[in-house]
C-alpha cells in the first residue's frame, strides 16, 4: 500500500448493451447484476491494482452506448491514456462498431492511446448461444491496428482482471507518472484515499482497494 | 405620371409591409405567447385587451375585498388584478401586468357556464364570468368601447364555437384529483373514487409522506377558492403551496398543470390510445432500445419490479417514440417517465414527456442531442459569470464541468440525487421552467464551493458530488448548537441558495444564452457528424477524402427534411432527391433545354432510375450516403475498362455479361440521354476544347509572327473571338455520328440469338453534307426497324459493347475522360450553386485558363520553326503511323487484346470504311491528347499539314 500510486485515464466505449459498465462493475466490486441502470452520460468509478512495485489508480469513465450519445463521447476520451473498446461476441454489429470506435480513438485520441479490444459475454457461447463474431476476425484488427485483445465474461469474471492488468502492464509507468505530475496531483495522496471510499462504497461493495486484483 | 408612379410605389409598399405582418411578426408573438402559457399547438391570439379581473368565490357572490376599483395595487389584499387579457380558440388567458406570479389564469371555454354583462359605474363593459366550478370571474374592461364591444363579440363567437367540447368536459374531469376532493369533501358523495392516478397509489410514493395531509388541505381551500385545473387561477400562494412541495397524491394533475400538457391532453382525447393501438406490434431501432431498457429504469422502486410498472413504461416509451420518430429513444427518458408515472397516468405522462421534450429542455433527447450539449455550454456561461473563482479553477486546471454536469441537466437530476428531492426539483422545473435546472446546478456548485476548489479534475468532482447528493437528507449544520439551524437540512440550503442567490437565472435569460451558442454547438455536432460519417464511409478508390466531403455536402443538402445538426429527419436519398443530388454536380442532369423533349425527359428518368436501383444496394429504395459513395466511385474511375464494365453493367443481369435486344436499345438510349449535354453543346469535351486552343494558338501565332512578340508571360488578349456555333456544331456533329455508329455496330456484331437476318445498313454509312436533323431522322428509322422489330432477337455480350466504343473515338473519350470530367465532386456545394453552365460560359473558363493557351502557342511557334526545317509529306505520314504503334502499346495494351481478339475494327467494317478512316485518324489525335506533351508536338505538325 505504500508503493508508488500512479493515475491511468481509462475510458469504456461500445454499443449500447454489450456489457461496459458490467465489465467495470466486475472489475471494481467483483459484482454483477442483471439489470443495470443505463449509464446517462457517463459513471466514473476508480479501482487500484496492485503491480508489485507500484500500484495503478485506474479511473474509469464509463460511457453511455447508445448511438445518439457517440457525440458526447470525446468528451470523455480526451486526455483518456487507456480505452476498451468493448464489443458482444454475439452480435456482429456490434463488433462493427467496435471497428468504428478503434479509428476514432487513432484519430481523436491522445497518440499514445493504449487500446484494448474487448469482446464479451463469452459465457453466453459457452452456454450454447452462437458467436458471430469469430476470434480470428478480431485477432486479426487487433493486431492491425495495435491493440491489446480479451474476451471476457463479465458475468463469470473470466478474463476481467486481465484485460486492466494488460493494459497497466502496456502504459509505460513514465507516462503514467508524468501524466499524474502534470495534473498536478503531487499533494493530493490523502484526498485519493477519501474518493477512493466514496466510490467504492458507493458503488455496493467494500472489497478493499486492490483486493479485486491479485491475480 | 407622377400620380400613377407614386400609386405604383403606395402599393408595392403596402404589399411590402403586408407580407410582414402577415408571415413574421405575429407568428413570433404567437408562438412566444403559446410557448409561456403553455398552450397547445394552434392557440393564436385571436383578440386581446387590457382588463381588471377579480375572481368571486363560489356560492357567496361577494368579491373578496373588492378594491375601489382605482388600480392601486398597493394594500395585500386587493383582489383586483390590472393586466393583459386574452382570447385564443379554447383559452382565455389573463396576466397580470405588474407581476405575473400575482395572478394568471388559462381558462378552458368550455367550462365556462355563463357570461353575463354586470352594471359598472366606473367601468365602460364589465362582463361576470360564472365558470363549471362555480367560480366567477369579473372582467372590467379597459380601452375604448369599440374594441371592448369587438373583444366581446369575439369572445362570444369563441364560446359558441366550443360547445361541442363541452361534452369532453365531465369525463375528463374524472380524472382529476383536484375534482375528486371537491366531491368528496364539498358535495359529500360518499361513493365517490379517486380517479386513475399514478403508480405510487398502489406502490407507496418515495420518501416522506408525513406531511401529505395537511399540504392536501391547503390545495382544498385553494381549488375552492382560485378554481381548478382548467379553470385555475394562479395566484402567489399557487406558487408558494408548489415551492413547499406538491402532496404526492396532487403532484401528477399539478405538474401536467404546470407543463400545459392538461391542455393537450384535454385537447386530444384520443391520440395517445390511438398511437398505441396504431402502432401495436409494428418494430423499430426505438422500440429495440426501449426494450432493452425497461428493466434498469428506477429498478430500485417496486412497481418496476413488476409487470404492471414495466408495461406503463413501455406504453409511454413507444407512444412517444411513434409520436416524435426524430427523436425516437433517448437514454435518461426511461428514467424521467419512470418518475413521472409514479403520479401520473400513462396519458398524463405521455402528454407530460411530449411538453417536456418540446417546451422545457429541446433538443435534449435529439439525435444528436443538440440540446443536451447546448445547455452545457449554457451553464459553463453561467458559472463564468456568476462564480468567477470557480470558473478561474476550473480553467486552471482543466476540468470538464459538463462530464460532471451533463447527467444533471439530461436526467433532470433524476439520477443523481435520491427521488423524493429530484421530485422536489422537478416540481419547481414545471412550475418555472428550465432556469430552475440552471439554478439548481449553480446551487450544487455553490454549495459545495470548498471542498471542490480543493480538487482539481473532473474524477474527484464527481465523487465529491456524489457524496453529497446521497446525503442531501442531513443536516446542513450538523455542528450548529442552535437547534434550529441543526435542522436544516443540505437540501433546504441547496434550494435557498439556488432560487435565492440565482433567482437572477431566468428563463429569458437561458433562452438568450441558448440562442447566443446555438449556432457553435450546430456547428461543432454538423462537423463532428460529417468526420465521423467520413470515417466510417467504405474504402472507395477514385475519390479524395476533399471529393468525399464534398459528395456528404451535397448529399445532405438534398434532403429537405434533414437537419444535421437536429439529428431529425431521414439520412437518405429517395429518387427525387437523387436527381437533385447528381444535378447539383453533374453536367449530364442538370436541367437544360433538352428537358422540354419528352423522349428525352424519358430517356432521363429511366436512365437515373437504373442506376438508382444498381446504387440502392440494400434494395429498400433509397440510398445512404455510402451507397452513393460506392456508386460514384465505379463512374469515376480512371480506368476506361472499369468504366465501360460498370455502364454496362446498369443494363445486364448481376454475373451475366450480356444484354438483349431490349437491353441493347436502353442502353443506346442511356448513352444517348448521357451524352446530351455535349451533343446539344452545353458542355464541351476533350476533342473540341483542344480544337478550340489550337485555333486559338494559331490565331495568335498569325498575329505575332509579324511582330515577333515574345509570349512569354502571356495573357490572352480580349481581342479574340472564337466562332462558338461552329464548335458546337462540329461537337454536335460528331456525337451524332458517334451515336448513329453506336447503334449500327451495336446491331451489327450483336451475336442473334435467332438465325441471323440482314438488316440494310448500308444507306446509313455517313454522307458528309447530310444535316444533323437528317440524320436524326435516319437514327430513328434504324431504331425502329432492328431493335423493335420482335422477330429479332440479339444479344450483346461486354466484349462486344466494348468494341464497339472503342471503335469510336467520342465515345472511348466519352468513357475515357469526359464523363469522368463532368462530375464534378472537386467543387464545394457553396461553389456548385453558383457554378456557371452553357458553353458560352465553358468557352470563358477556357480563355480565362491562358496560361494552357500560352503553352500552346509556345510549342506551336516552335513546330513552326520544326517544319520550316524539316521536309514534310512522308515524314509527317510515317510518325503518325508510329504514335498510333506506340499509343496502343503503352496506354491501351489490354484494349490491344481486346480489340485483337475480335479483330473487328481493322479489317470488317467494309461498309462503314470510311467513316472508320476518320474516326481512326480523328482516335489518334485523342490518343495525343491524352499523352505527355512531349508526345504532342508531333501531332501538332501533323495537324498543320
Amino acid at each position: 500500500m505504500n508503493s508508488p500510486v500512479t493515475s491511468i485515464k481509462l475510458v469504456l466505449l461500445g454499443e449500447a448493451a454489450v456489457g461496459k459498465s458490467s465489465i467495470v462493475l466486475r472489475f471494481v466490486s467483483n459484482d454483477f447484476a442483471e439489470n443495470k441502470e443505463p449509464t446517462i452520460g457517463a459513471a466514473f468509478l476508480t479501482q487500484r491494482v496492485n503491480m508489485g512495485d507500484h500500484t495503478i489508480k485506474f479511473e474509469i469513465w464509463d460511457t453511455a452506448g447508445q448511438e445518439r450519445f457517440a457525440s458526447l463521447a470525446p468528451m470523455y476520451y480526451r486526455n483518456a491514456q487507456a480505452a476498451l473498446v468493448v464489443y458482444d461476441v454475439t452480435k456482429p454489429q456490434s463488433f462493427i462498431k467496435a471497428r468504428h470506435w478503434v479509428k476514432e480513438l487513432h484519430e481523436q485520441a491522445s497518440k499514445d492511446i493504449v487500446i484494448a479490444l474487448v469482446g464479451n459475454k463469452l459465457d453466453m457461447i459457452e452456454s450454447g448461444a452462437e458467436r458471430k463474431v469469430a476470434r480470428e476476425e478480431a485477432e486479426n484488427l487487433a493486431q492491425q491496428e495495435g491493440l491489446l485483445f480479451f474476451e471476457t465474461s463479465a458475468k463469470t469474471g473470466s478474463n476481467v482482471n486481465e484485460v486492466f492488468l494488460g493494459i497497466g502492464q502496456k502504459i509505460p509507468l513514465k507516462t503514467a507518472q508524468n501524466q499524474t505530475q502534470g495534473a498536478g496531483r503531487g499533494s493530493s495522496g490523502l484526498r485519493i484515499n477519501d474518493d477512493s471510499r466514496v466510490d467504492l462504497r458507493s458503488s455496493g461493495d467494500q472489497s478493499a482497494s486492490g483486493s479485486t486484483c491479485n491475480c | 405620371m407622377s400620380f400613377f408612379d407614386t400609386l405604383r410605389q403606395k402599393a408595392a409598399s403596402v404589399k411590402f409591409l403586408d407580407k410582414l405582418t402577415d408571415s413574421t411578426e405575429p407568428i413570433n408573438r404567437d408562438e412566444k405567447f403559446r410557448l409561456v402559457y403553455k398552450l397547445p399547438q394552434g392557440e393564436l391570439i385571436v383578440d386581446d385587451t387590457n382588463a381588471d379581473i377579480s375572481v368571486m368565490r363560489p356560492n357567496t357572490g361577494r368579491i373578496r375585498a373588492k378594491s375601489a376599483g382605482d388600480g392601486t395595487r398597493a394594500s395585500n389584499t386587493s383582489y383586483v388584478y390590472s393586466g393583459r387579457l386574452y382570447l385564443t380558440r379554447h383559452y382565455l388567458v389573463f396576466k397580470d401586468s405588474f407581476d405575473t406570479t400575482s395572478c394568471t389564469f388559462t381558462i378552458n371555454l368550455s367550462t365556462v357556464r355563463k357570461v353575463e354583462r354586470a352594471a359598472s359605474s366606473s367601468y365602460a363593459t364589465s362582463l361576470a364570468i360564472t365558470l363549471h366550478c362555480q367560480t366567477r370571474i369579473a372582467i372590467q374592461f379597459i380601452g375604448l368601447r369599440n374594441r371592448t364591444d369587438s373583444f366581446c363579440q369575439k369572445l362570444k363567437e369563441a364560446l359558441r364555437e366550443n360547445v361541442p367540447n363541452t361534452k369532453r368536459l365531465a369525463p375528463f374531469l374524472d380524472s382529476c384529483y383536484s375534482e375528486y376532493l371537491i366531491a368528496k369533501n364539498v358535495l359529500n358523495k360518499p361513493d365517490v373514487h379517486p380517479p386513475p392516478s399514478g403508480l405510487g397509489q398502489k406502490y407507496r410514493y418515495p420518501g416522506d409522506v408525513s406531511k401529505e395531509k395537511p399540504k392536501l388541505k391547503l390545495w382544498f381551500d385553494y381549488f375552492q377558492d382560485q378554481g381548478r385545473n382548467l379553470t385555475i387561477v394562479k395566484t402567489g400562494l399557487f406558487y408558494k403551496l408548489i415551492r413547499v412541495g406538491i402532496p404526492n397524491r396532487l403532484r401528477g394533475e399539478i405538474w401536467e398543470l404546470c407543463a400545459g400538457s392538461m391542455y393537450s391532453r384535454f385537447a386530444n382525447p384520443e391520440e395517445y390510445q390511438t398511437l398505441l393501438k396504431n402502432n401495436a406490434g409494428k418494430e423499430s431501432r426505438a422500440i429495440e432500445e426501449i426494450e432493452k431498457d425497461l428493466n434498469r429504469s428506477l429498478p430500485e422502486y417496486a412497481a418496476y419490479q413488476d409487470e404492471v410498472g414495466i408495461n406503463r413504461l413501455r406504453n409511454v416509451l413507444t407512444a412517444y417514440s411513434w409520436k416524435n420518430p426524430d427523436v425516437g429513444y433517448c437514454q435518461a427518458m426511461n428514467i424521467l417517465v419512470a418518475g413521472l408515472l409514479i403520479f401520473m397516468t400513462e396519458e398524463q405522462a405521455f402528454w407530460c414527456l411530449v411538453s417536456v421534450c418540446d417546451n422545457y429542455v429541446p433538443g435534449y433527447y435529439s439525435k444528436t442531442m443538440y440540446g443536451t450539449l447546448l445547455d452545457q455550454k449554457v451553464f459553463e456561461s453561467f458559472v463564468e459569470q456568476k462564480m468567477p473563482v470557480m470558473w478561474e479553477h476550473i480553467k486552471k486546471h482543466d476540468i470538464q464541468l459538463s462530464v460532471v454536469s451533463l447527467p444533471w441537466f439530461l436526467s433532470l437530476f433524476f439520477t443523481s440525487m435520491p427521488l423524493p428531492f429530484a421530485f422536489r426539483i422537478m416540481d419547481i422545473f414545471l412550475l418555472n421552467g428550465p432556469n430552475a435546472l440552471f439554478q439548481v446546478a449553480l446551487g450544487v456548485l455553490k454549495v459545495n464551493g470548498e471542498d471542490l476548489l480543493e480538487v482539481d479534475d473532473d474524477g474527484m468532482f464527481i465523487a465529491i458530488l456524489k457524496h453529497y447528493f446521497q446525503t442531501l437528507d442531513q443536516s446542513a449544520h450538523p455542528d450548529s448548537t442552535n437547534a434550529k439551524y441543526k435542522q436544516i437540512t443540505k437540501f433546504q440550503e441547496l434550494l435557498v441558495v439556488s432560487f435565492k442567490e440565482f433567482s437572477n437565472i431566468t428563463v429569458p435569460m437561458v433562452e438568450q444564452q441558448r440562442t447566443r451558442f446555438s449556432k457553435d454547438i450546430q456547428q461543432n455536432i454538423e462537423s463532428f457528424a460529417k468526420r465521423t460519417q467520413l470515417r466510417n464511409l467504405p474504402q472507395v478508390r477514385n475519390l479524395t477524402p476533399d471529393q468525399l466531403s464534398n459528395v456528404y455536402d451535397s448529399f445532405y443538402l438534398c434532403i429537405e427534411s434533414h437537419k444535421i445538426s437536429m439529428g431529425t429527419g431521414s439520412s437518405n436519398l429517395d429518387f427525387e432527391a437523387f436527381l437533385q443530388f447528381l444535378s447539383s454536380f453533374c453536367d449530364w442532369c442538370k436541367p437544360g433545354d433538352s428537358d422540354h423533349l419528352p423522349r428525352f425527359r424519358k430517356q432521363k428518368r429511366d436512365f437515373l432510375k437504373r442506376v438508382f436501383a444498381r446504387w440502392d444496394r440494400s434494395s429498400i429504395g433509397e440510398l445512404s450516403l455510402s451507397d452513393v459513395v460506392y456508386g460514384l466511385d465505379g463512374l469515376l474511375s480512371a480506368d476506361i475498362m472499369s468504366t465501360i464494365n460498370n455502364f454496362f453493367a446498369f443494363f445486364s443481369q448481376p454475373g451475366v455479361e450480356e444484354v438483349t435486344g431490349e437491353g441493347i436499345l436502353q442502353l443506346s438510349e442511356a448513352l444517348l440521354f448521357l451524352t446530351d449535354a455535349w451533343r446539344s453543346g452545353r458542355c464541351v469535351d476533350q476533342l473540341t476544347k483542344r480544337a478550340i486552343e489550337d485555333d486559338i494558338a494559331e490565331s495568335l501565332v498569325e498575329k505575332s509572327s509579324g511582330h515577333g512578340e515574345a509570349i512569354n508571360d502571356f495573357e490572352l488578349p480580349s481581342g479574340v473571338t472564337i466562332d462558338e456555333e461552329k464548335y458546337k456544331q462540329e461537337q454536335t456533329e460528331r456525337y451524332l455520328r458517334a451515336a448513329s455508329s453506336f447503334l449500327q455496330r451495336s446491331f451489327e456484331y450483336a451475336r442473334a440469338s435467332e438465325p441471323e437476318e440482314e438488316i440494310d445498313l448500308l444507306d446509313l454509312s455517313d454522307n458528309e453534307g447530310e444535316s444533323s436533323e437528317h440524320k436524326k431522322k435516319k437514327w430513328e428509322t434504324l431504331k425502329a426497324n432492328a431493335a423493335l422489330d420482335p422477330g429479332k432477337r440479339s444479344v450483346m455480350n461486354l466484349a462486344t459493347f466494348r468494341m464497339i466504343i472503342l471503335a469510336d473515338e467520342t465515345y472511348e473519350m466519352f468513357f475515357a475522360t469526359t464523363l469522368r470530367a463532368s462530375i464534378h465532386v472537386d467543387e464545394k456545394v457553396a461553389s456548385l450553386d453558383g457554378r456557371v453552365s452553357g458553353l458560352k460560359n465553358m468557352f470563358d473558363g477556357l480563355l480565362a485558363d491562358g496560361k494552357r493557351v500560352a503553352s500552346q502557342v509556345r510549342r506551336r511557334v516552335d513546330s513552326v520553326a520544326t517544319r520550316n526545317s524539316a521536309s514534310s509529306g512522308s515524314v509527317m505520314e510515317s510518325s503518325e503511323n508510329q504514335e498510333e504503334v506506340d499509343d496502343f502499346s503503352t496506354g491501351h495494351a489490354y484494349e490491344h487484346d481486346e480489340l485483337l481478339k475480335n479483330d473487328l475494327i481493322s479489317t470488317d467494317d467494309g461498309d462503314i470504311n470510311q467513316d472508320h478512316l476518320e474516326s481512326q485518324r480523328k482516335k489518334l489525335e485523342s490518343f495525343s491528347f491524352t499523352d505527355p506533351l512531349d508526345s504532342r508536338e508531333d501531332s501538332f505538325v501533323e495537324f498543320e499539314a
